[in-house]
């Protein structure tokens, strides 16, 4: 047994690095940019002075530097010879789109990174020239120009751009200052245009990008192993429990994940809990009855249970119970808002009465299952031949069901077991959002609507462990309950 | 007409037909079932603002047909009938829908969630909001009929989707196991590198045509489409060619088994440990706007697991029967044998796990909506639903929205309970 366990244990891991693997290409893939989002700023927002608006490029480089975001995504890509191998080092999400379609038409990256940084030198140009009256309005159109240019691959429109740029600085002897870099810049486009290698982009290419990758030092880390590092810009990755910073709250994400996987887990093992209790006999009952009106009423009433959608009745219990404009018996909210030096009855008592609507709606489906299944592993083993034997042999009624059935009906449920479990954990989202609890499922949800990558991942993570977990433990229950499954012998 | 005429209380189908007739409650849902299936078809002539038949100025005028031509391109509303008020028009006559409102349209008389037993404000009974209104003025009732159709084509389209996925994958890894996939050791690593490289033709050197395509119209998409399909097909065909020369080489003339059974059993296993929900959720932050359709193929295509893992059970029953045997002995391909003889024979759970996959696919996709994801340019259950969490006095938006997919679901489920006991050998008498 305990080798069997140790196996499974040991086939966890290449699960959740799969797992792993999937989720972080998942969120890699999701359109925003997560440093502009920290930042809270727009993209090519209109800076003041050249040195302002290096200042405001170098605190962004730095949170994506910190943040690992400027690392290339995985050991090795997969793509063309004409990609850009130093693209990931291009900070704006927006500019790294527009030179890779410019990569896709043209296939010369070099040219096209030539290109991109003497528009770079033509905005800080643009940038020094100073402000009066006369110059104000041309300023902000060239400045419109210029990010026409980081925006746009259309050639069409880089034109007109470039346009419209020469005819302004051509009317104005102020703005004569920029006139060199424009002409660079206009040159760079044209050395672009005149040497396409698009036949590189026909021939696969394999890029190598060693242990300095986001993935990497996302799972190990990039901190050294065995040493003591006081560096804040390394991370220790997530085998050493270093889950990142959020980028919303901005906060370690192991305190958001430990402060709602408490709320998540008390309510799904008390709603576990009451599930079994009530099912097990439920289901038991029903069988022993089968074919009865009660078994009926019963059984198409556990049916209809099942099928309601749970965030209708929470929607529904809030309305009529929650105290609108109708009863008002239980708070709307699931989690009380305690005091830690009131008595602890009193604190209990509190949060049993915000608990209860909540544990209603996490229960009574999953419960409607169980007792299904139970009722009918229950009657599949009452159909066979021993049970026959023991009832002829004259025992009780409660002795044949109890002592000779139930432990044998109880396989179906165990089987549920490990299905009960995660469903808890990713159902509870709709749950969570309704009744306004600060669980895991509904800290996924909000960081997903926020791409708050490192806390998505993170949760990702948790909610497939405790899946993995629950199939061990349903899988020991069988060899438990059953003692004709053994997993130590082959 | 055939010559043996076969007796239609022998086949299997027959069977499985008469059990479930027997089931007076599945075949009770299976009814309401139809019945909400023509809601949902002929929603635009039970909830609309125009009228079916009238006549204006002198003319005769269908206009909720002429709207469904006009949406697929065939003709144009005539220049009178133009963005005019359809309410306000003076008619010789005119049938109309029995709910006169359209689901996103706003009666700016009934605003602020009027509720069905309130006064409301309606010229006539005609008129009358009969589930009431929400918080802008629209008609619940009017939005539950084209909910409908939301929530049935969320259920066929996706269940299509994971049941094309599910029998591809399940009926790969049932039938051939993990041995029984062979072809020569050149042919497979060649295989195994084209692919990487005919991806790389049809999809990775065509991603921009094809979000180019996509971003103009639908149609042009499924060409560019259509044209990666063929560049994937057309290079793996050369794999295959160049690996007939490569029979020559001893070591790599000997035939290998892929393990076809491991590889997929495997990714199931690893796909199945993320809570659903969670990875739909996951998919979709990957899309910029997501809208009803992509929501559709998100939730076919993580809920295909369930339908392959049946095949897949079943196929492995079947593989080692004698007519398969048989089959083999006459020298009938693979393939066929796969196609025609193997999988026409699993079929049967995979009824099951469709009607039960639609109920959990409209679940999904009433609770994301309920969230707040899928565009407001369509009106579900769910989201009409979640309107009542804004107010909180406006019990009807919560009652009939909820109960409307509570319905569906459930007759959905009772069909598959339906079909699992009609299938069920044992209990056949």
């Amino acid at each position: 047994m305990l080798t069997y366990v140790l196996k499974r244990v040991l086939f966890f891991v290449p699960t959740i690095f799969a797992i792993s693997l999937l989720t972080f290409i998942l969120m890699s893939s999701a359109p925003g940019d997560p440093a502009e989002l920290m930042l809270n700023r727009a993209v090519g927002g209109d800076g003041g002075q050249a040195s302002d608006k290096l200042a405001g490029d170098k605190a962004y480089n730095m949170l994506r530097k910190r943040l690992g975001l400027d690392l290339p995504l995985f050991y090795f890509s997969f793509s063309n010879l004409a990609s850009a191998d130093s693209l990931h080092k291009i900070s704006k999400i927006d500019h790294r789109k527009t030179l890779d379609r410019l990569t896709n038409d043209y296939g010369n990256w070099k040219e096209i990174e030539a290109y991109y940084h003497s528009a770079k030198k033509l905005e800080l140009t643009i940038l020094d020239i100073p402000k009066d009256s006369s110059t104000t309005s041309a300023l902000i159109t060239l400045r419109n120009a210029v990010n026409n240019l980081y925006l746009s691959p259309n050639d069409k429109v880089i034109r007109s751009s470039f346009a419209e740029m020469e005819q302004q600085v051509g009317k104005n002897s102020q703005l004569a200052a920029a006139s060199p870099a424009l002409n660079a810049t206009v040159d760079a486009y044209e050395t672009v245009r005149q040497s396409p290698t698009t036949w590189k982009n026909y021939i696969p290419a394999v890029h190598l990008n060693g242990t300095k990758n986001q993935y990497h030092r996302w799972l190990l880390g990039d901190a050294p192993w065995f040493s003591a590092s006081d560096d804040k810009m390394l991370s220790k990755g997530f085998v050493r429990g270093d889950f990142g910073t959020s980028y919303f709250a901005k906060r370690p994400v192991s305190t958001l994940v430990w402060e709602s996987i408490g709320y998540t887990m008390t309510i799904s093992l008390i709603a576990i809990l009451i599930t079994y209790l009530i099912s097990i006999p439920l289901g038991v009952f029903t069988a022993v009855k089968k074919g009865t009106t009660i078994d009926q009423t019963l059984s198409t009433g556990l049916f209809v249970l099942y099928s309601m959608p749970s965030f209708w009745i929470g929607t529904m219990m809030i309305i009529f119970l929650g105290g609108g404009d109708f009863l008002d018996w239980f708070p709307p909210t699931g989690v009380a808002d305690v005091d830690a030096d009131d008595p602890f009855f009193t604190r209990l008592s509190m949060q049993a009465a915000h608990l209860t609507m909540p544990l209603i709606c996490w229960t009574y489906g999953s419960f409607a299952y169980l007792s299904r299944q139970m009722r009918g592993g229950m009657l599949g083993v009452l159909r066979q031949d021993y049970i026959r034997t023991a009832r002829s042999k004259g025992l009780n009624e409660s002795a044949v069901v109890w002592k000779h059935a139930f432990r044998n009906s109880l396989l179906p449920v165990i089987t549920i077991f490990s299905s009960v479990f995660p469903a808890m954990i990713g159902g509870s989202v709709v749950l969570e959002y309704i009744f306004t609890i600060p669980g895991m499922g509904g800290l996924g949800f909000h960081s997903v609507l926020r791409r708050d990558y490192p806390v998505v991942l993170t949760v990702t993570m948790f909610s497939t462990i405790l899946t993995l977990v629950g199939y061990l433990i349903s899988d020991i229950l069988y060899a438990v309950v059953d003692p004709r499954i053994s997993y130590s012998k082959k | 007409m055939s010559a043996v005429k076969t007796d239609s209380n022998q086949s299997y189908w027959a069977g499985v037909k008469r059990q479930f007739r027997k089931k007076k409650v599945a075949l009770f849902s299976f009814y309401i079932a139809c019945m909400l299936g023509l809601v949902a078809l002929l929603a635009p002539f039970l909830a609309n603002e125009k009228p079916i038949v009238c006549k204006y100025e002198g003319n005769i005028y269908f206009p909720v047909f002429k709207q469904i031509g006009v949406d697929f391109g065939m003709g144009k509303f005539p220049q009178e009938l133009l963005n005019v008020k359809w309410k306000k028009l003076n008619y010789d006559f005119a049938i109309w829908p029995p709910v006169p409102y359209l689901p996103l349209n706003q009666d700016d008389n009934n605003t602020q969630s009027v509720s069905p037993f309130a006064e409301q404000n309606v010229p006539s009974a005609k008129w009358k909001h009969w589930f009431g209104t929400d918080e802008l003025g629209r008609d619940v009732l009017s939005g539950m009929i084209h909910g409908t159709r939301i929530a049935f084509t969320v259920g066929i389209v996706s269940m299509f989707i994971a049941t094309i996925l599910g029998i591809l994958f399940g009926s790969l890894a049932g039938f051939f196991g993990d041995e029984n996939f062979r072809m020569s050791r050149g042919r497979m690593w060649l295989n195994i590198l084209f692919f990487f490289i005919a991806i790389f033709y049809a999809y990775g050197t065509r991603s921009y045509i094809l979000s180019d395509a996509l971003s103009e119209s639908f149609a042009g998409f499924l060409l560019q489409m259509l044209i990666s399909i063929f560049i994937f097909i057309a290079v793996m065909g050369i794999a295959n060619l160049i690996a007939l020369p490569l029979k020559k080489i001893p070591y790599l003339k000997q035939h290998v088994g892929f393990p076809m059974d491991m590889t997929i059993s495997r990714s199931m296993e690893i796909l199945v440990c993320i809570p659903t929900f969670f990875l739909i959720l996951l998919v979709l932050a990957t899309v910029k706007k997501p809208n009803i359709y992509i929501i559709m193929v998100i939730i076919g295509l993580t809920s295909w697991t369930g339908i392959a893992r049946y095949i897949r059970a079943e196929l492995l029953k079947v593989r080692s029967l004698e007519y398969i045997e048989a089959a083999q002995s006459l020298g009938f391909s693979k393939a066929r044998i796969l196609l025609k003889h193997a999988i026409p024979n699993a079929l049967s759970p995979v009824l099951i796990a469709i009607a039960f996959g639609i109920a959990s696919a409209i679940l999904i996709e009433s609770s994301l909506s309920f969230l707040g994801f899928g565009s407001g340019d369509t009106v579900t259950w769910g989201a009409l639903l979640s309107s009542a969490r804004q107010s909180s006095q406006a019990w009807w938006l919560a009652i009939f929205p909820g109960f409307a997919i509570f319905i569906t679901v459930t007759v959905f489920n009772l069909i598959g309970d339906g079909l699992t006991d009609a299938m069920d050998p044992r209990l056949k008498s």
